[in-house]
């Protein structure tokens, strides 16, 4: 039904842009402009959708293995299984090579089938797309508040798994158990744990958590592709005074930021609230590039969805939006810190999804 | 992307292995003044295994000259040069998001019309390609494919032994599986959930969930009714090293199928022993897809494996009239010598 949805809406889109056949590419690292028509969430090798003005679509993967998937997942999909996929995809558009042909994202497209050389042109569709992955159907929000459900639920779970020698790799194996036990199939999660020598959050490593330690976690759970992200701060232990003085200072911000969250404003403005916070508490430095990479984003078919919240995106904020807004960055006091809530931009103002309390949590040392 | 444990371990990748691997390229690389290879978290075989680099996502390319150390060129941010540093063997980490316009400006510093052999030029995205022509407008760029598939293809002791230990990782997990009824997520998670524990750098889990009414593959969400038989896939990627290991449970002679796929893998690269198989597909790594199609029963474009290859092998069959989906790494022999399989699918 979403799926369909999606498809209707694409369809009605490629029609009013005059578009006779649109060409989505997708692989594991981002794959919602391929999944928004072709509903098919690809984890190996690359994957092209070809989605023709009366919504027949063909789907081309390069993987075998992911073929066969694809064809007990996507029933109403036509699959081909392509080792070359360029030329089989460059191929089939030779056939209508007459039509209005437009590619998203195409500067991903493979090099070859965006040649000028081709005896088709393909137009860069990836604004199209943009603003049908942005601007969020109801059915879709429906979703994001089900994946937020999960997000809390998850990081509840990680807290539990939190326990003193253990090593990052074994929270995250807990964290993922639970979420498949719940049903759910995909999730994006970065971990760090330490003090001030922890500058970020990158994948789960071998080191053992220990008394003291804050823990640092971005989980992002998906259901039906769609993913929600939740951040949040650990101690191992009782929060010492320079933490919790830390900590407040992300919830100012945090809360800032979602207040600015509205119709009208810009991912710039949001940024803005968030990092001024900051400015005023003499942590200017700690919101640069050097630090933290951006300061919230868009959450859906992809775990880092446009628009990125900087004070340089004038992207506007119109209601169905979803975003995560957090001012994750490092403090000099106490190291790296998260803090971040999902929201869905209303026609008021910011429906906040995720529920977990914005606390600086303590788990037993 | 990738959320499983990244490291990297002297003992497992000696740094002397990643330099011999580096050095056999630069050997290849005739008249290349530089050798460009793509990276993202699902074409990272061919970097990784020059370097151990596995992106947990985004993207990179690593620059090879004949005369200079690797360099790796990551759209990553600086705030994890030193987490790279720690997972990878590279001279120099250089962070910008256009990476084909920094590995272009680099070695068009080198040499204006520096010859840059690219692998995988034709599947390298467009936008990357437009930003290597913009950054070294006299560069000639060629592809360079064959010439790193040629070395990429047999496998090393190293590669060997980490294969072998995804290879077990799978199949400790698949052992949490009961033989018979149960909950799938729960299985699904109890699988999922020893892999990682193992420190699986990746794992996706696909089931088919009653194999009297589907015999394919896919991924579960959500709630699903086992039959009296069903199968499991693991994929299992540890330090670089991808396998696949199928099994099917609850059917009546497993046994026989298992010996039937080792008759069969024991030919490679000979497929005939395939024969009698519904479908089958044998995968592995050629350039930088860890598990490319390289022979099948829906495969058009063969690609041989060569000796001592690695590659995992995936097939259908009736055992008694019953469906039974099965699959194991192997390793192929040396000339002359039989493929065997890295772990029994049972």
């Amino acid at each position: 039904m979403l799926a369909q949805d999606r498809r209707q809406r694409l369809l009605a889109a490629m029609a009013e842009a005059g578009i006779g056949e649109m060409v989505l590419y997708g692989n594991a690292w981002q794959g919602d402009y391929l999944r928004y028509a072709a509903d098919f969430g690809i984890l190996e090798g690359h994957g092209i959708a070809v989605v023709a003005a009366d919504g027949a679509t063909e789907l081309f993967l390069d993987s075998a293995t992911e073929a066969d998937r694809a064809e007990a997942e996507v029933p109403g999909i036509s699959i081909n299984f392509a080792a070359d996929i360029a030329r089989a995809v460059g191929a089939r558009l030779e056939r209508v090579a007459n039509r209005r042909l437009a590619a998203a994202p195409r500067r991903f497209l493979p090099g070859w089938l965006a040649q000028e050389s081709r005896p088709f042109a393909l137009e860069d569709g990836t604004a199209m797309l943009d603003r049908l992955l942005m601007h969020k159907l109801p059915t879709e929000i429906a979703v994001l508040r089900r994946a937020a459900q999960m997000a809390d639920d998850a990081y509840r779970a990680f807290r539990q798994a939190v326990k003193p020698g253990r090593r990052q790799y074994e929270l995250v194996a807990d964290t993922e158990a639970y979420l498949r036990r719940r049903g759910c199939p995909d999730n994006f999660m970065i971990i760090g744990s330490g003090g001030t020598d922890v500058l970020g959050m990158t994948p789960p490593s071998e080191r053992r958590i220990a008394p003291g330690d804050l823990v640092t976690t971005e989980l992002t759970p998906a259901i039906e592709g769609y993913f929600v992200q939740i951040c949040r701060t650990l101690v191992v232990g009782r929060a010492n005074d320079a933490q919790r003085r830390a900590f407040d200072l992300f919830r100012a911000a945090l809360e800032a930021g979602i207040g600015a969250v509205r119709p009208g404003a810009t991912a710039a403005d949001v940024a803005r609230a968030e990092n001024d916070v900051f400015r005023r508490h003499g942590l200017g430095e700690y919101i640069s590039s050097k630090w933290t990479r951006v300061r919230g984003h868009g959450l859906g078919l992809f775990c880092d969805s446009k628009p990125h919240l900087l004070e340089d995106v004038d992207t506007p904020l119109v209601p169905g939006m979803a975003l995560i807004v957090h001012p994750n960055t490092y403090h000099p006091e106490v190291g790296y810190i998260v803090l971040g809530d999902a929201v869905v931009v209303t026609e008021t103002g910011a429906e906040v999804l995720c529920q977990t309390p914005r606390e600086l949590f303590e788990v037993t040392a | 992307m990738r959320r499983g444990l990244i490291s990297r371990s002297a003992a497992e990748l000696p740094d002397a292995v990643l330099a011999a691997r580096v050095e056999r390229v630069r050997a290849a690389m005739a008249d290349l003044d530089a050798l460009l290879i793509y990276s993202n978290n699902t074409r990272a075989a061919g970097v990784s295994w020059l370097t151990g680099f596995v992106p947990y996502w985004s993207e990179a390319l690593l620059v090879l000259s004949r005369e200079r150390e690797p360099v790796l060129i990551v759209a990553l941010t600086y705030r994890v040069k030193r987490w790279i540093e720690r997972t990878s063997r590279v001279a120099e980490v250089v962070h910008t998001p256009r990476i084909g316009l920094e590995a272009a400006r680099m070695v068009a510093g080198w040499k204006a019309d520096a010859a840059v052999g690219i692998v995988d030029l034709d599947g390298l995205a467009a936008g990357i390609v437009a930003d290597l022509r913009e950054g070294g407008p006299r560069l000639a760029l060629t592809d360079a494919t064959a010439v790193f598939a040629r070395l990429r293809s047999a496998a090393d002791p190293a590669e060997i032994a980490l294969a072998v230990t995804a290879a077990s990782i799978a199949r400790q997990a698949l052992a949490q599986a009961p033989g018979e009824g149960g909950d799938l997520a729960a299985i699904i998670a109890a699988v999922e959930g020893a892999a990682r524990a193992l420190g699986a750098e990746e794992i996706y889990i696909a089931a088919a969930p009653d194999l009297a009414r589907e015999c394919r593959f896919r991924r579960i969400e959500g709630a699903a009714t086992l039959g009296a038989s069903f199968a499991l896939r693991a994929t299992v990627a540890y330090k670089g090293a991808w396998i696949r290991l199928a099994r099917t449970f609850g059917a009546a002679d497993g046994e026989a199928a298992a010996g039937r796929l080792a008759t069969a893998v024991a030919a490679l690269p000979d497929a005939g022993g395939f024969a009698g198989f519904a479908s089958w597909l044998v995968e592995g790594c050629r350039v930088a897809q860890p598990l490319e199609p390289l022979l099948g029963s829906r495969v058009t474009a063969p690609h041989p494996p060569p000796p001592r290859a690695l590659v995992s092998v995936q097939a259908s069959a009736e055992i008694d009239g019953r469906p039974m989906l099965i699959g194991a790494p192997a390793l192929l022999g040396g000339r002359g010598e039989a493929a065997s399989l890295l772990v029994q699918p049972l």
